[in-house]
């Protein structure tokens, strides 16, 4: 009887501590969301009326459409670079490095716990040192790279561990060369660890703001800034907006990744 | 004609010496098994002829061509891995499709040759479905259709039944030999299971500590050891420590703390060699010690008593032990019409004809 009361009480309080744990993480971005169809002229909560006004004017917006259309393009770049080249040194240090292997990995993934600031500060004072990317799109590019590298290598890395090699000697016995055995063995077996670390890193630039702060320029001014910059003249429901737009890419890319990676690919190439 | 040749094969990893000085020659269309523990250089051995490993000295041959340098994907031999390593992305059908595609063969033509040879496995039907469906023996089925369609010159077979509960590596044992016989092809077969290696092979190699130890029809190791250490690994034995007294021909006669034993042996060791009777349980036969009813009969002209000490039934036969001397057990099989408990007095005897000398390793 003792038993039976006391575990009902465990479960209430395990059942309450998951509600409240929802509710601190979901309560902001629910927050955000219903302030960005607020019809009042200020960010504040509770709303006053429904109204798309503020949808209307981020459209209507130059600056924040153009922002908006230049961080999802640095984004995709980024995204890009960072993949391959994360996915490459997953594959060398995993496999190949020996004696400096642990040296590598922790320089790979270095600009995860430097302050991205002071990344962004040693790059701006470089750029301007050797006199390259001070202009343009460069320099964002760089950073960003720099800032996702270390997701796509970790992810990869992970998958890599738990990759059998016998499959890769498999089809080298049947006749495959190294390039064709990585295209048609290695690389749909990992597919699953190499789009989930693309997918972060393009979050992860697409919400990318210290950097940016540094080495944004006229015309390269990603749209975290470009908010920041509106934030501190005018606090209407537009930042609200580009929130929303913020949550549902991050969901879109959520869903993408289950569509194209699938639970069942996370058992592929497991050692038996 | 050789199919494979090893020629004083030898692979280091850095001070350890895994294979040492391999000679070993291949007919056409020949089983042979690779036999030995774990860490005898046997998969090793096995790796450097697929191509996995180079050799750090020494050449491979296959057939005419020196493959020592040669990558793995050019060689053409079919290789089932110990954990099949089917590709977990593909069904089994593309999986067995897989090496005729990268020999470019014509699409059709490989339809052609993926049914015909899943008809061979018996896995028709089981195209589509993709490895995580299939059970072990299907799998292992899977694995042997995809080295087989490619029609390599030799087919390398590393542990391929290890996977499997014993009833099915039971049957699967006669399943390989007939599946090699229709093909036709040259096959290692590596294993540390003995009586699959005995079951299955022309021929058996034994190796231990990188180096071969005896080759020849499983009967050849089985009777004729040439030492201790292969006579032990294969199948289970008694080792009398004897002292050669006199040969004729294959005859001999030894002295022992038994008294005196007749039996066979190899050429080379002559009057006053050290080394051992080997005599597998099952040729030991006991009697009670009241009538002497095993003297005389088939050969039996080597006699002792002993004990019993122990006795295990398996069934068809009974395992005893029998201490005939001081430090002496001896392991005996028999039928279980004649038991005998543990304290008996029993009578121990073995025909001179399946006894065979083994010398000891420093003579």
């Amino acid at each position: 009887m003792h038993r039976s009361i006391g575990s009902r009480v465990g479960r209430v309080a395990y059942g309450t501590l998951i509600v409240l744990l929802y509710a601190f993480l979901l309560l902001p971005i629910a927050i955000v969301v219903i302030a960005s169809f607020n019809s009042g002229n200020y960010l504040r909560f509770p709303p006053q009326g429904f109204s798309l006004r503020w949808f209307r004017h981020f459209g209507e917006t130059a600056s924040f459409t153009r922002s908006f259309f230049f961080s999802l393009r640095l984004a995709a770049v980024v995204t890009v670079i960072a993949t391959g080249i994360g996915t490459a040194a997953a594959l060398y240090v995993t496999r190949t490095a020996k004696r400096y292997r642990e040296f590598l990995r922790v320089l790979m993934i270095a600009p995860l716990p430097v302050p991205a600031i002071i990344t962004g500060v040693a790059l701006l004072i470089f750029f301007y040192a050797i006199h390259v990317g001070t202009h343009g799109a460069f320099g964002l590019v760089v950073g960003h790279t720099l800032i996702c590298l270390p997701y796509v290598f970790l992810i990869v890395s992970t998958v890599l561990a738990n990759f059998d090699r016998t499959l890769e000697e498999a089809a080298r016995n049947l006749g495959a060369g190294p390039w064709t055995t990585f295209r048609r063995v290695t690389l749909p077996i990992i597919k699953g660890g190499v789009i989930s670390g693309a997918v972060f890193a393009f979050i992860t630039s697409y919400d990318e703001f210290s950097i940016s702060l540094l080495l944004g320029g006229v015309g390269t001014t990603p749209l975290p800034i470009q908010l920041f910059d509106y934030l501190r003249f005018s606090f209407d429901p537009t930042a609200a907006v580009a929130g929303v737009i913020s949550i549902v890419m991050a969901m879109l890319a959520v869903l993408v990744t289950e569509r194209l990676v699938g639970l069942e690919s996370l058992y592929y190439g497991r050692r038996s | 004609m050789t199919a494979i040749s090893l020629r004083s094969v030898v692979k280091q990893f850095g001070d350890v010496t895994a294979v040492d000085h391999l000679d070993l020659d291949l007919a056409e269309g020949e089983l042979i098994a690779f036999l030995g523990p774990s860490g005898c250089g046997k998969t090793t051995t096995l790796r450097m002829i697929a191509g996995f490993e180079m050799p750090t000295a020494g050449q491979i041959w296959l057939g005419e061509e020196d493959v020592t340098w040669l990558s793995a994907e050019k060689r053409n031999c079919g290789m089932v891995f110990q954990n099949y390593a089917l590709f977990p992305h593909l069904t089994v059908y593309r999986n067995i499709a897989f090496g005729l595609e990268m020999r470019r063969v014509p699409r059709n033509e490989i339809a052609r040759r993926v049914r015909s040879v899943l008809e061979k496995v018996q896995l028709h039907g089981l195209e589509e479905r993709y490895p995580r469906q299939l059970s072990g023996g299907q799998q292992q089925r899977t694995a042997l259709a995809r080295a087989l369609v490619i029609n390599p010159n030799v087919l390398l077979l590393d542990e391929p039944l290890a996977n499997l509960d014993a009833k099915l590596r039971e049957e699967m044992r006669f399943y390989i030999r007939t599946l090699q016989q229709e093909f036709g092809i040259t096959t290692i077969y590596v294993t540390h299971d003995q009586s699959e290696a005995l079951v299955l092979a022309d021929r058996v190699a034994v190796m231990m500590g990188g180096m071969l130890q005896q080759i020849g029809t499983p009967e050849d190791l089985y009777r004729r050891p040439e030492t201790a250490k292969v006579a032990d690994f294969v199948g289970l034995v008694n080792l009398i420590p004897v002292r050669m007294k006199e040969r004729c021909g294959a005859a001999i006669a030894c002295e022992s703390t038994l008294g005196p034993l007749e039996g066979r042996g190899p050429d080379g060791p002559g009057a006053e060699a050290e080394g051992w009777l080997s005599v597998r349980p099952e040729n030991l036969h006991l009697s009670g010690t009241d009538g002497a009813a095993a003297s005389g009969t088939d050969g039996t002209v080597n006699q002792m008593r002993g004990v019993v000490r122990e006795r295990a039934y398996l069934g068809s036969l009974i395992d005893y032990r029998v201490e005939v001397g001081p430090a002496l057990t001896l392991r005996i099989q028999g039928g279980a019409e004649a038991p005998y408990h543990a304290g008996d007095a029993v009578a121990v005897g073995f025909a001179s004809a399946d006894a065979w000398f083994v010398p000891s390793e420093e003579g």
